[in-house]
């Protein structure tokens, strides 16, 4: 899923990859880049499961605006992962309802 | 609280530009932006922009971002970034949530240039993870440079579904469909064409009845409206999805003024601020910049945020109300241009059947999103002469005349105001350079040569897709419509830094292709 090369935007400059946990389980993304942005490209969509019907949310606006992107990030629930850079060693969670099984 | 003497709310085209144009008349400016990155939704439009030289036609989003953020620096303009602004109060006093605290600032005048934010449509599934914005395609693709699906559905015909929808394609994704509810496109014809020609079908009249899957989209279904928008029942098509664009229009983001009390109407979409000519709205020395004022392009919220920026420092006594004056009359001259044309705010949904020149406007790019073979040679860009020539599928009056400052021997004319059709004056000599094909920001400016010997025309097209194709290799030639026609064999791929990133591809195809021929794509491996 990733654009190494692009016909308008060139070659992706070299960016420090890190290690970060989804779920448990190790993943790779760079560093700065959004939460979302690592996710999409290991091929993770579902970001959280709704409150009441248990309905699987993603991203929509990756600008920061909708709040259907927010995870669990470091125990932290209702994070915008769209917006949210990503740090070495962060681990992301999907997130159930409000966040309430986070604490 | 620290004070400032203007405060721009929102680091986007229309922000920065009204920082910008404040800072050089010597006040000190702050910008507030909630975002990391500066620029708004500016650096992910990577394709050239219409207009004229003044309003940086040709030059695409992401460039102009960059010129734009290096000159608003340049003048001593601070920009806080992660700071979002949490109110707008009375006398001005603007409260802004930093990481480590919540500050007050206060304004001597503040611009408000908070973008918009894109409309929603809701059908069964459009919850699923896979239903997105086109706006947020384009961030994941152009910006994080991740991929937003491998196949996907565009809704939405208008400008904003027809870029995304290509520089979908340019990130290497599949474009199944382009779907509109309404019977005829919405944007720029020009914008059309350059997916039509790839292949990509449009669904006019057409609108999602469901999204499927259970976890996240596998697929969509289409229907065919009647006049009172329903699906007719049998006309149902499926696609194999995994993802939906929504590009249904934007949404002014008045929440800040309306908290502050100015005073909104009702332009029929939405709640626009009532503004004068300058931006100023209802509140004394509060202005509105850029699409916040109204939905428009990144170019028009340039010059919107340079005019409430021009204003705001001769409320301040930066200027004089000479200065002012002759500022005012040239970026209002340089609006009203951009204001014209078949797609201008004021004639919204209403398509002339007629072009300004009295020709005919094609019904075949507003129901197909391409031009019929058999109405290309009606338009004044279309002229039948030996040897090589430029062929102008320019058949909308929108406001833009790059073609006409790149031809070096002046062969273009778009005379009467830049809406006006590009002309091909065949008197003047093409020496096909090239420079207009890659200067059309609509792509729809071709080199024919009917007549290469033995029975073989060549057909140069604007070329911005990975991996080029090499010379010599052989390929297929597609119609306007995406239409397999005939074998091609690739004899000319020109980059230059004049051509910014468009390559220039020339294949060769028997003659009574050369007014057919429109896109080359690499033979299938079978």
């Amino acid at each position: 899923m990733r654009l190494t090369n692009h016909p308008i935007l060139g070659e992706a400059e070299a960016r420090r990859e890190v290690t970060f946990t989804f779920d448990g389980r190790a993943m790779t993304g760079f560093e700065g880049e959004p939460v979302a942005a690592a996710l999409k490209a290991a091929g993770v969509v579902v970001h959280r499961y709704t409150k009441k019907n248990r309905s699987p949310r993603g991203v929509f606006c990756a600008i920061g605006r909708c709040t259907d992107c927010v995870m669990t990030v470091n125990g932290r629930p209702n994070v915008r992962t769209c917006v949210t850079p990503l740090e070495d060693g962060m681990a992301v969670a999907t997130q159930y309802g409000a966040g309430e099984e986070a604490k | 609280m620290t004070r400032y003497d203007v405060i721009v709310v929102g680091a986007g085209p229309a922000g920065l530009s009204a920082a910008a144009e404040a800072a050089a008349a010597g006040a000190r400016v702050a910008v507030f932006d909630e975002n990391a990155k500066p620029g708004g939704q500016l650096f992910k439009q990577i394709h050239k922009f219409f207009g004229a030289k003044e309003h940086k036609a040709k030059i695409r989003g992401v460039n102009i971002g960059a010129e734009l953020l290096a000159e608003a620096e340049g003048l001593g303009v601070t920009v806080f970034l992660n700071a979002p602004v949490m109110g707008l109060y009375k006398d001005r006093e603007v409260l802004v949530r930093h990481a480590d605290a919540v500050r007050r600032y206060k304004g001597d005048a503040v611009v408000v240039a908070t973008g918009a934010s894109e409309n929603m449509l809701t059908f069964p599934g459009w919850t699923l993870p896979g239903v997105t914005g086109a706006g947020a395609a384009q961030t994941m693709m152009n910006i994080n440079r991740v991929k937003p699906g491998h196949r996907v559905l565009m809704l939405g015909s208008g400008n904003v579904g027809l870029v995304v929808g290509f520089q979908l394609l340019q990130a290497g994704c599949e474009l199944a469909a382009v779907v509109d509810a309404a019977p005829r496109v919405g944007g720029y014809g020009v914008h059309a064409a350059k997916l039509a020609r790839t292949g990509v079908p449009f669904y006019l009249s057409h609108t999602v009845v469901r999204a499927e899957g259970t976890d996240r989209v596998t697929g969509v279904v289409v229907g065919q409206v009647d006049d009172t928008w329903n699906v007719i029942p049998g006309t149902e098509k499926r696609f194999d999805v995994d993802t939906i664009c929504i590009a249904v229009g934007l949404s002014s983001s008045t929440q800040l003024l309306k908290m502050a009390g100015c005073a909104l109407r009702d332009d029929g979409a939405g709640w626009l601020p009532v503004c004068a000519d300058d931006g100023e709205t209802s509140m004394a020395r509060v202005y509105a910049a850029g699409d916040v004022s109204g939905i428009e392009e990144a170019s028009s919220a340039m010059i919107e945020g340079r005019i409430a920026g021009a204003a705001a420092v001769r409320k301040l006594g930066f200027v004089t109300e000479e200065a002012l004056a002759v500022r005012m009359a040239e970026l209002e001259s340089a609006l009203e241009s951009l204001r014209g044309g078949m797609f201008a705010p004021g004639r919204r949904g209403k398509i002339p059947d007629k072009t300004d020149e009295g020709l005919p406007i094609s019904a075949s790019l507003l129901s197909r999103g391409y031009l019929d073979d058999a109405e290309v040679d009606q338009y004044p860009g279309v002229k039948k002469t030996a040897g090589i020539r430029p062929v102008i599928e320019c058949t909308q009056n929108i406001p833009c005349n790059p073609c006409r400052d790149a031809c070096p021997k002046g062969c273009i004319k778009v005379e009467g105001g830049i809406v006006s059709l590009p002309v091909y004056d065949e008197k003047a000599g093409c020496a096909g350079c090239g420079l207009c094909v890659a200067a059309c920001s609509g792509q729809s400016i071709f080199l024919v040569d009917d007549d290469t010997g033995g029975g073989a025309a060549e057909v140069t097209i604007p070329y911005e897709f990975l991996p080029l194709p090499g010379e010599g290799e052989r390929g297929v030639a597609l119609s306007r419509s995406g239409a397999a026609l005939c074998p091609a064999e690739v004899v000319g791929v020109k980059q230059s830094p004049a051509y910014d990133k468009t390559a220039l591809v020339t294949f060769r195809v028997p003659q009574e292709f050369a007014m057919k021929a429109r896109f080359w794509r690499k033979e299938a491996v079978v």
